[in-house]
């Protein structure tokens, strides 16, 4: 047993204790660890995860591609990507901006509304929901303005995106302020010496920098975008075609015995996010 | 640099307003029209059908192409939504009270009732039980329903029409006396009863789909739906069988135009031509196929055959005297059912 | 890592920001404004517009308050077994080295990418009563879970499975190992050291991950729905409540409801907020 072993202060994965020999004790107990959190994991997420699988492929692979030639699915992915891809523009700009002003900024006030922005986080989806019903609804709060300018909210696109809007608000933020906040001022000011004018250095220099929060902020973004459920579900009316999003879309299946329509889309929109998550991940493991 | 932010902001620009503009204008070229129908949670099977034919005529007839949007969910749910700001043209829901409340809230100015056939009411079924192959639970009559340790389904009222109409026919067969142990015209005995029974209730679903779907997933020994629901899962191959009691509650199920709006999205004589075909004997014909007893002579002669006699079957007039007091009286906040469904939870 | 001189703030600076000060601070706070504060004080406008006593009478309908109290209890044993459970799952990642643990890591994020109505689907067809795990625990053992409040654990537990680990994994991975590799050297046993070393260290990033379940757990609405059987005192959460309240047109039981739920959120929030910067500060100190 020494006590010279090189630890490092890298941040780094360390799988075993280093420097000490481990008795049979230590031994077992580690692969009893191992054991309950696989089996935990299993029995809680991959199970149910298989179950979507089967109930998939209930009727082979054909089946799923009956299913998803279905136009009423078409039309509901389709409104999903459309609004998650609004969402995307809306939030990368705005979030971006709002994680700058948190960390760049000082002004009364701040870290209570850096706490604030979690919020989206934790309130339900159908307060979200009725709470855009209140403002927008045939007797809601902005309705005659509404009226005036012939715009439908509620029970339309408009009122889902801003639900999404709602729901999504903390990811950008969170990802990239963390990057900034890192980053440091300095580049930056002696980007500014050298003469470059805010623009410049915000694209050369602090964006750069940037780039992996702001890629995994768009994707967390993206992915929980696709999945939102109760806040459409209050706002939107469920009117297929025209509200009806990919999520909605498997809550009518349902009801309507399309069970291998309604696993299909599940599995679709499940993959989607996943391959998105994971993907991002595995290329910025690569890249470091 | 400029330009990056220049188009980015073209591009937010451009979207928002392309989703502005797509939820506003109807689909289609000019001459075109859309109807919007909101309807409760079962007959979408039978709206399918009944669309295209009313498309078709519709062309032949005035040379206007007509696409159909079609919502459908609990009929409270959907009354609430078009009160709240669906714009629907058509609605067709489970029950009476909750087109007046869409009339109440000023979207109908005309008396649709007047206007319609029949009063408006499109189909009529009954109030009857889903069973599992060969009734192994021994269900028959209300009564049964009570028997300790029974898994009853039925949704919740708060949302569903359906519910509503279960509700109203278990109470009003044991006002009728029709329920074995449970004497005629007392309220408290009903009461009572209507308590048994909730207790055995182990999920309300938001419709009566969704309740009649959760039965076909094996949850519960019996589901109390309309006939119609238990008819057409039938013939989607579900293999329960249907209990009609010896007592139940006629189902009157009522369409109407939402005039203010259709009027708005000048669509108001497509829409009343709509209502109007379901009327005919074609349309009639169809909702016979998908289980419901219909009211056009006809139709209900060629189909007897489908629907077993109902020994003792009386409408909400008959017992509760129209759907406004059934309302006030079983469904409000302190109504009848709120209190039995905490009474039944002790 | 070296240590990261603090960011500066612009007004100490020579730094000229794009579009201007003014511009970009109204930009971000009209962001804010339109999507967080104008929704969130509509609700407490409606719900507190007919005075307080109202709203604690609407709330305390003994139906809404049983919702309530069901909602709490579930999501707070939720976040217990989350606390534990998630930190066992970050310690297993981290410490350890087996076949299949890039999978089990990638797995942690899974339930972020289901739609919440479909874990609610899946637990259904698994342990519904008619499945053959679900009948075992009700024929052998009396026991419900779908429809019933283990149904509703389990559907949040799986929901909320990746916050807890999440939080740990990164304190975990870089934490300094000095104090650990003292302890052992002056003879503490493995167990010891976890104990009184490591898990010291990690409390706030457990604390907060598992606070943040439990917010989340209290709106959760998706998986819910299909796997909570919404009787009122027996299956029926908050989030329901509302969603009943809001479809049959009840403003009042609706927004009252929704205030409660957004109050506790927001102390939530700020609660989590506040352990994550003391965990910061502690490591950093």
């Amino acid at each position: 047993m020494t006590t010279a072993s090189e630890h490092s202060t890298q941040v780094k994965p360390v799988t075993q204790h280093r420097g000490r020999i481990s008795s049979p004790i230590d031994i077992w107990r580690r692969r009893l660890l191992i054991f309950i959190v696989i089996t935990y994991t299993a029995v809680l997420i991959l199970a149910p995860l298989v179950g979507l699988i089967s109930g998939a492929f209930a009727e082979g692979l054909g089946g799923i591609i009956s299913a998803v030639s279905d136009p009423a699915v078409f039309s509901a992915f389709s409104l999903t990507l459309y609004i998650a891809f609004i969402i995307i523009v809306i939030h990368a700009l705005f979030g971006t901006t709002l994680a700058w002003v948190l960390v760049r900024y000082r002004f009364p006030g701040r870290r209570l509304l850096n706490a604030f922005i979690d919020l989206p986080f934790a309130v339900s989806p159908v307060v979200v929901g009725y709470m855009l019903l209140l403002l927008f609804g045939r007797n809601g709060m902005l309705a005659p303005v509404l009226d005036l300018f012939q715009i439908k909210v509620a029970f339309a696109v408009p009122g889902m995106i801003l639900a999404t809007l709602f729901v999504t608000l903390p990811f950008m933020a969170r990802e990239v302020m963390p990057v900034l906040e890192a980053f440091g001022i300095e580049q930056e000011q002696a980007a500014a010496t050298l003469g470059a004018n805010g623009w410049q250095t915000f694209w050369m220099v602090t964006f750069p920098a940037l780039r992996w929060g702001f890629i995994y902020g768009v994707i967390l973004t993206f992915a929980r975008a696709l999945g939102e459920f109760g806040a459409v579900l209050v706002v939107g009316g469920g009117i297929q075609g025209r509200t009806e999003t990919a999520t909605l879309f498997i809550f009518r299946a349902l009801d309507g015995r399309q069970y291998v329509g309604a696993y299909s889309a599940a599995l679709l929109l499940g993959l989607l996010s996943l391959i998105l998550v994971v993907g991002t991940e595995f290329l910025r493991r690569r890249e470091k | 640099m400029n330009t990056k932010f220049k188009t980015l902001f073209v591009i937010i620009a451009v979207s928002l307003l392309t989703a502005c503009g797509s939820s506003n204008t109807p689909s289609g070229n000019a001459g075109a029209v859309t109807l919007t129908l909101a309807g409760y949670s079962t007959p979408a099977e039978a709206y399918a059908k009944i669309i295209p034919l009313f498309t078709a005529y519709w062309k032949a007839q005035k040379n206007q192409d007509v696409t159909f949007e079609t919502s459908y969910a609990g009929s409270g749910a959907q009354s609430r939504a078009v009160i709240g700001g669906l714009d629907a043209d058509v609605v067709a829901l489970s029950l009476e009270g909750d087109v007046t409340n869409i009339a109440k809230a000023d979207l109908i100015k005309r008396d649709w009732q007047a206007i319609a056939p029949n009063k408006g009411i499109v189909s009529t079924s009954i109030v009857a039980f889903a069973v599992r192959k060969g009734n192994p639970k021994n269900i028959h009559d209300w009564a049964d329903l009570a028997q300790p340790g029974l898994e009853v389904l039925t949704p919740d009222p708060k949302t569903s029409g359906g519910a509503q109409w279960n509700i109203l026919a278990l109470y009003g067969a044991a006002l009728r006396g029709k329920v074995t142990g449970v004497p005629a015209n007392d309220e408290t005995a009903a009461t009572n009863f209507l308590v048994s029974v909730l207790k055995n209730v182990t999920a309300l679903d938001k419709d009566a789909r969704s309740s009649i779907t959760n039965f076909e997933t094996g949850n519960g020994d019996v589901a109390i739906t309309y006939e119609n629901e238990v008819l057409l899962g039938q013939q989607r191959g579900q293999d329960y069988e249907v209990i009609i009691p010896s007592s139940t509650i006629k189902i009157q199920t009522p369409v109407a135009v939402v005039d203010v709006v259709s009027d708005k999205h000048g669509t108001t004589e497509v829409a009343d031509a709509f209502v109007k075909f379901l009327f005919t004997k074609d349309a009639q014909q169809i909702f016979a196929e998908y289980g419901y007893r219909s009211e056009d002579p006809d139709v209900a002669a060629a189909t007897a055959g489908q629907f077993p006699a109902v020994t003792d079957l009386f409408t909400i007039d008959d017992v509760f005297g129209g759907w406004k007091e059934a309302k006030t009286k079983y469904f409000s906040d302190t109504g009848i059912y709120v209190q039995a469904i905490s009474e039944a939870q002790k | 890592m070296t240590t990261t001189t603090p960011s500066l703030a612009i007004k100490d600076t020579p730094h000229r920001a794009p579009w201007g000060r003014w511009g970009i601070k109204s930009a971000a706070f009209t962001y804010l404004i339109v999507l967080l504060l104008i929704p969130l004080s509509v609700i407490f406008q409606d719900g507190l517009k007919d005075g307080l006593v109202n709203l604690w009478g609407s709330i305390s309908l003994p139906i809404a308050w049983a919702a309530l109290r069901l909602t709490l209890w579930t999501s707070a044993l939720m976040a217990v077994i989350n606390a534990v459970m998630g930190t066992l799952t970050a310690y297993v990642l981290v410490r350890y080295s087996f076949p299949g643990k890039s999978f089990l890591n990638a797995i942690v994020d899974l339930p972020l990418a289901i739609p919440t109505l479909v874990t609610g689907v899946m637990l259904v067809v698994l342990y519904g009563p008619q499945s053959i795990i679900g009948g075992w625990f009700k024929d052998q053992l009396g026991w419900q879970i779908i429809f019933a409040p283990p149904g509703i654990i389990l559907a949040l537990l799986f929901v909320n499975f990746p916050f807890v680990v999440r939080a740990v994994q990164p304190v975990l991975e870089s934490l300094d190992r000095e104090s650990e590799e003292a302890a052992a050297t002056l003879g503490a046993g493995s167990a010891r050291i976890f104990w009184q070393v490591t898990l010291p260290a990690l409390w706030s990033s457990i604390a907060s991950g598992a606070l943040l379940s439990f917010a989340r757990a209290i709106g959760e609405f998706g998986a819910i729905v299909i796997v909570a059987g919404n009787i009122p005192f027996r299956s029926q959460t908050a989030a329901i409540y509302v969603f009943g309240e809001v479809e049959s047109s009840n403003r009042q039981g609706a927004s009252a409801m929704s205030i409660v739920m957004l109050s506790l959120a927001f102390v939530l929030v700020l609660f989590v907020d506040w352990l994550r910067k003391r965990g910061r500060k502690e490591r950093t100190a």
